[in-house]
């Protein structure tokens, strides 16, 4: 995930009329549409839903102006553990329903049910959702940008510091990392070679990640060391000026609010119109 | 291990959040109280190093591999289990926010597994083996292996609890999967924790059991 810092860091560079955003806004309106998408119930209405938030996530990220591969490379890293929990709804039932009608009896007893196909697409559009939102914050956001709209809004002091210090040594580990692993490389070593002994290379891995470990401790020191020269104490805390809402941040803020919020609300009502 | 959004329902996570809060708000007693001179900087950045190690690729013997935790060997040479919820919350808000790596839902109930749950068994486990055994690494190795799969169990209970994953198969797959994952978490903890007490004994001046 480290390796992906850059290639994150590049994308959120770019200029475009999302990136252009105040990163609260953007905060308040990718969180609203991941609770919104969340807290409709595991029902069939997920299905209008998450279709009219992603084509509102489709025309924010055509504004963005960012490749659809960039959202296909980070969306491919995160889908696995999600999908291994949706893949094995199909074959299982939830207490979400009530009937359960077999649709297909495989061998030792497995049957999949149609009212868990249906429960695992339920689960499949709100994950996607989800992270799609996380995926659009986070590739048009810098991570400095980020930390200080938190902070704006309300992040304590606690946290705004050490999450900042935190951001700001990841790209000191990330280059580490990246040492790390070319230095293995220099000298063949590859954690899945199968033909070096398995204690061998876990011995191996154990010390690299132990003095991983103690190179951070130590930069943790220095910086804290370095920190104290410059007069930190307990009162210290990082400096986040004050900074207007412009016209077309508002405008985006209660466009894209209204989306979320209305969207399940209005089609919950049609819904109940139906029923 | 990352549960993502939309696998606990927002009454669940809710709840989730408010214990995780809990534990957080202590963490930050801590590290303003116990760790000496306002180190807080100091986890911080180490926080960003257990990032990097969580990013190790570790191969696991029949072909697939794993990542390091770290809540025990962070709680372990910090010595203290709120270190872990402070290090892991670190890292689970930003692998959650920027990467997607686990959801902001169900934060709380990330937190509270691979933070709270993987710090406390860890240390606790640590430190309880250590007054019979009296060597570090079979305890840390013994810590580092609990820390994991109690975390991982929970984690099934809760998924089981929202009515995502029926309870026997999240316990039987999450159960075995993190037993073998375990079983490298706790090694490495161990020869991890060897390697520091040798480069840098004074890091665990405070971590009773290690005897020289």
């Amino acid at each position: 995930m480290i390796e992906d810092l850059f290639f994150l860091e590049k994308q959120t560079y770019k200029k475009s009329f999302i990136h252009d955003l105040d990163a609260r806004v953007k905060i308040i309106v990718a969180f609203a549409a991941i609770v919104a998408m969340v807290a409709v119930p595991y029902s069939p209405l997920v299905f209008p839903v998450a279709l009219v938030f992603l084509v509102f996530l489709l025309l924010l990220w055509g504004l963005s102006r960012l490749s659809p591969i960039v959202y296909l490379q980070r969306l491919a890293v995160i889908l696995p553990f999600g999908l291994f929990i949706i893949l094995v709804q199909v074959f299982v039932q939830n207490p979400y329903y009530e009937v359960f009608t077999p649709i297909l009896d495989l061998p030792l007893g497995i049957h999949v049910y149609a009212e868990s196909i249906e429960f695992a697409g339920i689960l499949l559009l709100k994950f996607l959702v989800s992270v799609s939102f996380i995926i659009l914050l986070s590739s048009t956001t810098r991570m400095q940008d980020l930390l200080e709209g938190a902070g704006r809004m309300g992040l304590p002091a606690e946290f705004t510091l050490t999450l900042g210090m935190m951001i700001r040594y990841l790209f000191v580990f990330g280059y580490m990392y990246r040492k790390i692993n070319e230095s293995l490389a220099t000298r063949c070593f590859q954690a899945s070679d199968s033909r070096l002994p398995y204690r061998y290379r876990l011995r191996t891995l154990a010390f690299t990640i132990g003095t991983l470990f103690i190179r951070s401790y130590e930069q943790g020191e220095r910086t804290y060391l370095a920190m104290l020269c410059r007069g930190y104490g307990r009162e210290s805390h990082l400096y986040i000026r004050n900074k207007p809402l412009f016209r077309s941040d508002r405008i985006f803020l209660v466009g894209g609010l209204f989306v979320v919020i209305a969207t399940p609300v209005l089609l919950f009502v049609h819904s109940l119109h139906i029923l | 291990m990352h549960i993502p959004d939309a696998f606990i329902p927002i009454p669940q996570a809710a709840v989730y959040w408010i214990i995780a809060l809990i534990f957080i708000a202590l963490s930050l007693r801590w590290a303003r109280n116990e760790m000496r001179d306002e180190k807080v900087p100091l986890v911080a950045v180490l926080a960003a190093g257990i990032f990097a190690i969580q990013a190790i690729n570790i191969p696991i013997p029949w072909g697939t591999s794993g990542h390091m935790m770290g809540a025990a060997l962070a709680a372990i040479v910090l010595g203290s289990p709120f270190a872990a919820v402070f290090v892991l919350t670190l890292v689970l808000i930003v692998q959650g926010v920027l990467f997607g790596d686990g959801g902001i839902t169900v934060m709380g109930a990330n937190i509270l597994n691979m933070g709270v749950i993987g710090g406390f068994v860890g240390y606790y486990s640590y430190r309880g083996i250590c007054m019979g055994i009296k060597n570090p690494y079979p305890a840390a190795f013994i810590a580092g292996w609990l820390s994991l799969f109690v975390a991982a169990l929970i984690t099934a209970v809760e998924m089981a609890i929202a009515g995502t994953f029926p309870l026997e198969i999240g316990l039987v797959t999450m159960g075995l999967y993190h037993a073998v994952i375990g079983v490298i978490e706790g090694g490495i903890t161990a020869v991890a924790l060897y390697l520091i007490f040798t480069a840098r004994p004074d890091l665990l001046s405070e971590t009773k059991g290690v005897s020289s």
